[in-house]
């Protein structure tokens, strides 16, 4: 058997040897790091992804049953199509009509991130769901009651002993089938960055000078090519912070009061409304606020009060070239990849 | 040279196997550890429906949930090098959630021991930033056993809730869950509410080896979870408990709630 292997390894590698002018076939379930990336932060020795984990994952992210009366799916309030943010709601929307206290941020490039949601209070992408789960305002639902409804069903336990060869469904398998799902949806291949990889991809004149103003003006906190610096700031939305404290919550520092993370800006065009609440339903709003509306408070980012002036300086040129060079970070095969789409049935 | 090793592990090999026939008192053993929850003198007793214990300002009140999880477990032999426990890193190992409506919980039994005299105990109280950073775990920290906030990563080291008649909650609950272990670069404000207990067996020093299984027979006094190093704990203000912040003192004070009791 051993030989025949070996035999075959040989004749695959002549076949493939004789079609090097073909581009190869990408392994679909594969975790690729994109050449502008950094290093992923997810611990893939523990749970590396693979076919069966990730189309498990990609099933439970579409159910409603993770949420306690079946309604609430992950896709309910992350849509791809909208590189998996919710357009419609400001803050998010749970099981009962129940309004959440944020707003539901994209799904992109999570494998890259040290910490989730807004206040960062989750520190693994595994871990992600479980709050989803468990808030009262979203699914409402306790882990132990999805295992046990995993369980029941003869559907997902085919599904989980295919994946991980065990028929014991437990909440870290259930985890780790999402975090492959959700660890796979890598948004690379934007105008921006086959324009920064030299893919051939020309900017406009516009978006040329809207990446210098950007550069200049935006990437201190929106940083590195995944446009977040993974941090949180106070970036001046409001001159106190009683109805949500933000990374307060989690460090209770009053020094991180008012902070809130710092999003990534990839697919910005399509993931309104913007900030933690929501309060801007356009890109334009957003640039007033960095340009005359921020407040000041104990914590806000020094960067946001230099020479005793609030806020970013930008001309109207400036203005219309960074909003050009935003909507290069729009990536089309991300948000149509099929891999990623709700499951047939 | 080389021969020599060679010759060298054989024999040790075969003293290994001879010794191991004759002498099973020098092969690997176990160690029992029992965790008895204790209210002073009195045995812990969940749910009684009046409040008979007392803390030591006056105040009544009975236990409804008490669980706490024990881990890295160490045992000092008598020359000084240790023997550690075992950890795996989903969790399936090493890690022990003492649940006082759960007797089986409460006795650990530590396997292949290295045969000898041991003279302390160290073990931690809570689940380390190392096992939370490696993901979703399985065993006693499965996060739907529900000791794991979902909303501020980590786990809910030492859980003890009831009733107490001072306390202004509704229906006059106290509920305090101390956790926090975070430790982030650049970020010195976190609180860190892990404690490290270390017990010496004071001379009655359990003697491990294949023949013989020792127990540790250890005490966790709530009162003294009350009152320690910490503070003294009153149910009459902050009774609901539930951040890191507002359980350190608590977690002070059970880091001197453990006592060896004895040993046989």
């Amino acid at each position: 058997m051993k030989l025949f292997c070996g035999c075959f390894c040989v004749w695959a590698l002549t076949i493939v040897g004789c079609t090097t002018d073909v581009e190869p076939i990408k392994d679909r379930y594969a975790f690729e790091v994109p050449a502008n990336f950094p290093v992923p932060h997810y611990t893939f020795q523990n749970n590396p992804v693979t076919a069966d984990g990730f189309e498990l994952g990609r099933i439970l992210f579409y159910d409603g049953m993770l949420s306690r009366d079946g309604n609430i799916s992950c896709s309910s309030c992350h849509q791809q199509h909208v590189a998996f943010a919710d357009p419609l709601h400001r803050l998010s929307i749970g099981v009962d009509e129940r309004v959440g206290t944020r707003n539901a941020p994209a799904i992109q490039n999570i494998a890259f991130k040290k910490f989730f949601f807004w206040d960062g209070g989750v520190n693994h992408v595994d871990f992600v769901p479980i709050a989803a789960i468990l808030n009262p305002l979203e699914m409402d639902e306790s882990l132990a009651s999805v295992v046990a409804k995993l369980k029941a069903d003869e559907k997902y336990r085919t599904r989980f002993e295919a994946a991980f060869k065990t028929d014991e469904i437990n909440s870290q398998r259930m985890l780790h089938a999402l975090a492959q799902f959700m660890n796979m949806m890598v948004s690379a291949n934007s105008r921006y960055d086959r324009y920064i990889r030299n893919e051939g991809e020309q900017l406009s004149a516009s978006e040329l000078r809207g990446l210098a103003a950007f550069r200049h003006k935006c990437a201190s906190c929106h940083a590195t090519d995944l446009f977040t610096d993974d941090d949180f700031r106070n970036n001046g939305l409001d001159a106190s912070f009683e109805k949500d404290t933000g990374r307060e919550r989690i460090t209770e520092f009053a020094g991180d009061r008012g902070k809130f993370k710092v999003p990534s800006l990839r697919n910005v065009a399509l993931t309104k409304p913007y900030m933690h609440d929501g309060r801007f339903k356009t890109l334009e709003e957003v640039l007033n606020h960095y340009q005359s509306g921020v407040k000041d408070s104990e914590t806000l980012d020094p960067i946001l009060y230099s020479n005793g002036v609030l806020g970013i300086a930008m001309t109207e040129q400036e203005r219309t070239d960074i909003l050009s060079f935003l909507h290069t970070l729009t990536d089309e095969s991300f948000i149509r990849d099929k891999r990623f789409s709700q499951p047939p049935n | 040279m080389k021969n020599f090793k060679l010759l060298l592990i054989t024999v040790a090999f075969l003293v290994a196997a001879c010794s191991e026939n004759e002498e099973p008192a020098d092969t690997n053993g176990s160690l029992k550890i029992e965790f008895d929850n204790v209210v002073g003198s009195a045995n812990l007793q969940l749910n009684s429906t009046n409040q008979p214990y007392t803390n030591s300002l006056g105040e009544t009140f009975n236990v409804t949930w008490l669980t706490y999880y024990i881990s890295n477990i160490k045992l000092k032999r008598a020359d000084g090098s240790y023997y550690i426990d075992p950890v795996v890193n989903d969790g399936s190992k090493g890690y022990y959630l003492i649940d006082e409506a759960d007797a089986a919980s409460q006795v650990l039994t530590l396997q292949n021991i290295p045969p000898g005299e041991y003279t302390e105990l160290t073990f931690t109280v809570g689940v380390d930033a190392n096992q939370v950073t490696q993901g979703a775990q399985v065993g006693v920290l499965d996060p739907a056993k529900g000791l794991f906030w979902s909303w501020n990563s980590g786990y809910i080291f030492f859980a003890i809730e009831g009733i107490a008649a001072a306390s202004t909650q509704p229906e006059n609950v106290f509920q305090y869950h101390v956790g926090g272990y975070k430790l982030i670069s650049g970020n010195a404000n976190l609180v860190n509410n892990l404690r490290d207990v270390t017990l010496s067996f004071n001379g009655d020093n359990p003697i491990v080896n294949g023949s013989k299984t020792p127990e540790v027979h250890l005490l966790m006094d709530v009162l003294k979870a009350f009152n320690g190093p910490g503070s003294t704990v009153t149910f009459t203000a902050n009774a609901s408990r539930h951040s890191p912040v507002a359980c350190v003192d608590i977690a002070n004070n059970v880091q001197a709630a453990f006592v060896v009791d004895h040993i046989h």
